[in-house]
């Protein structure tokens, strides 16, 4: 395991690696390739909280659209401070508890840069997930972080933006502010052209500087750094540059790793050009193209749901289930900022991506193991499976302005970032079907849109009627009206609910559909951690579980290609709904065809 | 019968396929709804109410000399001489030419007192029974009509959720409430009750149930008088009959025997007051009409099923009736049986009373007598905690000082069919345990090949899903189900997928008597225990019993207020299961 582990673990520099002895020692606990983590972070209490602090030693970068993870890792720790420290780490089971450890496990150095600090990504969600990663002691101890983009700034500017979004979680505000403190005295900056190779040599030199401290002090070998990426549709250009010097940089120990964000490309061609390029300088393991979806608390619990339930399984195919539907909206839209929106559309921008992975994850066979590639494949069999998109089983729709008790909202042309004409969907609806055994009939719904009546994402499982029923006369006509339903609500207020058909407590027999109910905030009192923080996480420890394939991603646009194409060359026009509606009524007439009802639109939710 | 309740019938009477008694209660329901969603509705009802309190201000009058009603106040109740003046938002009355009488032998008993008349008051109250109706209490006692109703008044209670007029309506109620004196075995006292009832029912069609709240040797006696000299002549007759029937096999053979000598089968109504819990009621629902339910219940992914019975108190000074049945008879061998049978079923034809009753026969046929070493048996000590001291079983005065009576006991039982071959049915029940409960556990297997096995330690059967029925207190289904604790890392745990019935129905649910009662009125058969079942269910548990008093096999002391002998412990342990309500997570 340890073996095993170690090999996988290191991803570019599997050498340095797998040659210090220590290393394959100490990966074992912390993060990394696969085993080791699912023991770790799988573990029984004490372990899980060991893994899930693991000191990791890795570095992320990221931007509008890219991080890149850099790691160094140490040689020679000797082997029995590496178990002090392991021993000192299995503490007590909460481990929830804010538990100042010393990791030993200074042995390597992480150091993250942020391409493109300035963005407005980075702000909210990339420095805020960094900050609450270090306040849960989930960072190795020697750890930087770098902002890099065009604006001129000095460390303390870039602190000043940073810690202005900075929050602690709500369970734990005590030493918030000196913790905050610590953490911005750990980010610097450096100011540099995404394509000029010399100003990423620059950041090279200092991160070095930062890193051989730790060298000095430790003895240990410092790790090489990353990269990444900012604007998508320069991604290539960039990548080039950055990647080159990176590779340069990175060489010499530990590893390098790139988280990109979407967009990946506009369409197979497009991807298959950004793949092609990223590659150029990277290979496959290096690559983290990160689907903040994928690190939503749900979807996670998706897989733990249906695999180590036994009664989820057994239900879990065309047999009992009639039909499954992803939802996701918005209560906006693009609210002045639909620029990049119009260039994309809500298909490419939620439905390409967040939710066929969703889907693909729910209709996955069971893999051989939890091990990232083998979720990764039977994600990727899913995805191969599926019958292409029919442009009518499409249905797209645009917002139009409205006016709601004297408050009027903009349409979606109304945005002065978009173009008058613009015919970009900012909802669609669609029908998918996957062709293998246990899924052939079944539709999957997917509907996405913005500027809609509320918030929320969410996957419904709608069962069949039950054969023969002994109630059927309590239902009325409608059968399918009173099946069960399992909805998971990703968002927001986190919830599992179960609706059954029970009989209301009473004399006389009449039925209703109650919730057997999990609301997340009832039961755990934990605030969840945003996706951002598990994924930067994972990308440390070399979890790829969660990051989206190069195969997996030609399979997704191989999906939706052909579909986006001839909505483009037909010109079709969306169907209007005003802003704050339920969307385009469209929705309903695709799900009548394939003899469904949206579960959310519902008269009991 | 169906003309009794036709007053009520709605607008679903098309629905010909059901069985008459079942499109009853259809309508039943449909009325229901009417008045369940809120108070506002309420108001529609109300010229009904009002015209109720107008026909009792007759009554009153007629009734406030302290003697019973004569003939003539009864048909102007019965209001068919001027209906439509009276209730005009119910020109259909048409029931004014059938009555009702419930006839409580043993009305002077504690469970009339605590059980049988508040049902009857809440049925009333809830309009559940037809308008002409009449109660008559009978026992030894003598007391007047007044007294009764005295005695009845200090037990009756109004649903939290309706509280108005509550006082009315008891005064209402207690004006039907007659009393009639007379020893059991007297038909001559019978004929006097017939007489009486005659009187209340002023010639119209009557329909009579007998309840018979009195000790069972003496059962036949009052089947005897009441069937000979105060059977119904127009309409039915039905006797409702409280466990105990019978020891064992014989003693429940002859009592049947002699029963029938004066009753047919589908006159008499064995109650089994467990069946008229909300959840069990329900069980059936859950199963039958859930996709999701059905397919998972078989030993393919059930491991194990767990009935759970549970009393926090001894017998109090009033084990004398105790002691001579034990908690195995008391409890085990009619309702957690009953339960199991209904859990266990194949899914029935219909749900008519007979295709259910033919299906819960079938399981507990298939099941093999039970044996001796798959039983223990306890009996709880005394015991001191903070202070106070808790009495042992035979320091109850009523019980003999070297009594072995179980006051506790678990079973290992097995169905023989191929849906459950090898699955253990394990049920407990016992007095002074440290809590109240009744509840059905249903734990599934493990997941074969978990992908997450890792992170559940070494015995994977503690981390399977269980599905929880909680029948009292507080009405509950759970399942639990394993899921990822929120946060970084990947930390399993097993949550709740929860109903708790008092956050998602505000309403009251109703006692178990006032359901079966109903029923019984209603002619339903499908929550009464006919007389094959009970014969298959003695064959179960006749042989054990016996084995255990001609060998005296000692129970197992535990202290009052403990969770009970840890043989139980052993005993499922020997079947490869944990109880689920003893668990680390309840």
């Amino acid at each position: 395991m340890a073996a095993l582990s170690s090999s996988k673990h290191c991803c570019s520099s599997s050498s340095v690696y797998s040659s210090s002895s220590s290393f394959g020692f100490h990966q074992p606990q912390r993060n990394i390739p696969f085993p080791a983590v699912s023991q770790k972070r799988l573990g029984s209490k004490s372990v899980s909280w060991q893994s899930k602090c693991s000191p990791s030693s890795n570095v992320i970068l990221m931007q509008d659209g890219a991080l890149a993870t850099k790691k160094a890792a140490i040689d020679e720790a000797p082997p029995s401070k590496l178990k002090e420290g392991l021993l000192s780490v299995t503490l007590p089971e909460e481990h929830e508890q804010p538990i100042n450890f010393n990791m030993n496990a200074d042995e390597s150095t992480v150091t993250i840069t942020v391409v493109g600090a300035s963005g407005d990504l980075a702000k909210k969600k990339i420095f805020p997930a960094l900050f609450a990663l270090y306040y849960e002691d989930c960072l190795p101890e020697h750890f930087t972080i770098f902002g890099y983009a065009r604006s001129k700034m000095t460390d303390a500017e870039l602190r000043n933006i940073v810690s202005r979004t900075l929050t602690c979680r709500i369970d734990k505000r005590e030493n918030c502010s000196e913790k905050m403190e610590q953490f911005l005295s750990r980010c610097f900056y450096h100011s540099g052209q995404y394509d000029s190779q010399q100003n990423f040599v620059e950041l090279d030199k200092k991160l070095k500087e930062h890193e051989p401290n730790f060298v000095a002090s430790s003895g240990w070998k410092g790790c090489k750094s990353t990269f990444l990426l900012i604007d998508p549709t320069k991604h290539i250009r960039r990548c080039r540059k950055i990647c080159a010097s990176l590779s340069a940089s990175a060489a010499a120990s530990g590893w390098t790793r790139v988280i990109v964000e979407k967009p990946f490309g506009r369409d197979s061609d497009s991807s298959a050009a950004l793949t092609r390029a990223l590659k150029q300088y990277l290979e496959e393991d290096q690559i983290f193209r990160i689907d903040h979806y994928l690190g939503k608390e749900l979807v996670e619990n998706l897989s733990v749901l249906r695999f180590s339930n036994l009664i989820f399984e057994p239900l879990w195919s065309r047999q009992y289930i009639r039909n499954v539907q992803l939802i996701f909206s918005e209560d906006f839209g693009t609210e002045g900022r639909g620029g990049y929106f119009d260039h994309y559309g809500i298909i490419r921008d939620i439905m390409q991506n967040h939710l066929l992975q969703i889907l693909a994850l729910f209709a996955m066979e069971t893999p051989v193991s939890l091990d990232a590639e083998d979720i990764r494949n039977e994600k990727v069999k899913v995805l191969r499976s599926m019958k292409t998109i029919r442009i009518d089983d499409v249905v797209i729709g645009q917002y139009k302005s409205h006016t709601k008790g004297g408050v009027s909202y903009p349409g979606y042309t109304d945005d002065k970032t978009v173009p008058k004409d613009s015919l970009t969907p900012t909802f669609a609806a669609a029908a998918l079907f996957i062709d293998n055994a246990r899924w052939d009939g079944v539709p999957f719904l997917m509907k996405a849109g913005k500027a809609l009546h509320n918030r929320r994402a969410e996957i419904r499982v709608q069962f069949r009627h039950v054969p023969g029923n002994l109630y059927n006369r309590n239902f009325g006509t409608d059968l399918d009206r009173a099946t069960n339903e399992l909805v998971i609500r990703v968002q927001p207020d986190e919830a599992i609910y179960l609706k059954i058909n029970n009989k209301v407590p009473g004399l006389g027999m009449r039925l209703d559909r109650s919730n057997l109910n999990l609301l997340y905030k009832a039961r755990y009192s934990k605030e969840i951690p945003d996706a951002y923080e598990r994924l930067l996480l994972d990308a440390i420890e070399g979890e790829r579980r969660l990051f989206i394939r190069s195969d997996e991603l030609d399979a997704a646009w191989s999906l939706f290609t052909p579909v986006l194409k001839e909505l483009e060359e037909k010109k079709i026009i969306p169907e209007y709904y005003p802003y704050g509606s339920r969307g385009p009524v469209g929705a309903h007439y695709l799900a009548a065809r394939y003899n469904v009802k949206w579960g959310d639109i519902g008269v009991d939710e | 019968m169906a003309k009794l309740l036709s007053n009520s019938c709605c607008s679903h009477s098309s629905l010909s396929t059901f069985s008459s008694v079942h499109n009853e209660r259809l309508c039943y329901s449909g009325k229901l709804i009417k008045v369940l969603p809120s108070v506002s509705h309420f108001s529609k009802w109300a010229p009904r109410i009002l015209a109720r309190i107008q026909l009792t201000s007759h009554f009153e009058l007629n009734s406030s000399n302290g003697y019973p009603l004569n003939a003539v106040s009864l048909q102007d109740e019965g209001s068919a001489a001027n209906p439509q003046a009276e209730e005009p938002h119910f020109p259909e009355l048409g029931e004014g030419d059938s009555t009702l009488s419930i006839t409580v032998v043993g009305a002077s008993g504690d469970l009339a007192k605590k059980k049988i008349f508040p049902a009857l008051f809440a049925l009333y109250y809830e309009d559940w029974l037809p308008e002409n109706f009449v109660v008559f209490g009978y026992s030894r006692t003598k007391m007047n009509d007044e007294e009764l109703r005295n005695m009845i008044s200090r037990t009756l209670t109004c649903r939290i959720d309706q509280r108005e007029n509550c006082e009315d309506k008891m005064t209402q109620f207690l004006k039907r409430c007659f009393y009639h004196s007379g020893q059991y075995n007297s038909e001559e006292h019978f004929l006097e009750l017939d007489s009486k009832l005659k009187e209340k029912e002023g010639g119209r069609l009557s329909n009579r149930l007998f309840y018979l709240s009195i000790p069972p040797n003496i059962f036949v006696d009052v089947v005897r008088c009441a069937s000979t000299k105060a059977s119904s002549m127009s309409g039915w007759t039905r006797v409702i009959v409280e466990k105990p029937f019978g020891r064992d096999s014989e003693s429940s053979n002859e009592l049947t025997r002699s029963l029938k000598q004066y009753l047919t089968e589908d006159q008499i109504f064995r109650i089994d007051h467990y069946l008229g819990k909300e959840l069990v009621e329900n069980l059936s629902v859950l199963r039958f009409s859930n996709l999701v339910f059905e397919p998972l219940w078989s030993r393919n992914y059930i491991r194990n099923v767990q009935l759970i019975f549970s009393e926090d108190f001894g017998t109090e000074g009033r084990g004398g009736y105790f002691d001579n049945y034990g908690i195995i008879r008391d409890i085990m061998q009619n309702h957690l049986l009953q339960i199991l049978a209904l859990f266990a079923m194949e899914t029935p034809v219909s749900l008519d009373a007979e295709d259910i009753r033919n299906e819960k026969v079938k399981v507990l046929r298939s099941m093999g007598p039970l044996q001796l070493e798959d039983v223990i048996v306890g009996q709880y000590k005394g015991h001191s905690k903070g202070g106070k001291s808790y009495p042992g079983y035979t320091d109850d005065p009523t019980v003999p000082k070297n009594s072995i009576t179980p006051t506790f006991a678990a079973a290992a039982l097995f169905i023989n069919n191929a849906r459950w071959d090898g699955v253990p049915f394990l049920m407990k029940a016992g007095k002074a345990l440290h809590t109240r409960r009744a509840e059905i556990r249903v734990q599934f297997r493990h997941v074969p090949g978990n992908l997450y096995k890792r992170n559940f330690g070494t015995d994977l059967d503690k981390a399977t899903n269980e599905l929880v029925l909680r029948v009292q207190p507080d009405e509950a289904i759970y399942l639990k189900i394993n899921n990822k604790v929120p946060g970084l890392g990947m930390r399993l745990d097993r949550s709740d997928l929860n109903l708790l019935y008092k956050a998602r129905y505000p309403r009251e649910i109703p006692d178990a008597y006032e359901r079966l009662l109903l029923d019984a009125v209603e002619g339903e058969r499908r929550l009464f225990i006919r007389s094959d079942e009970l014969d298959a269910a003695w064959a179960l548990f006749t042989p054990l019993l016996k084995e255990l008093e001609e060998k005296k096999i000692a129970p197992e002391l535990y202290p009052y207020g403990s969770r009970g002998p840890v043989g139980a412990h052993y005993l499922a342990a020997k079947h490869n299961v944990r109880w689920g309500d003893l668990a680390g997570d309840e």
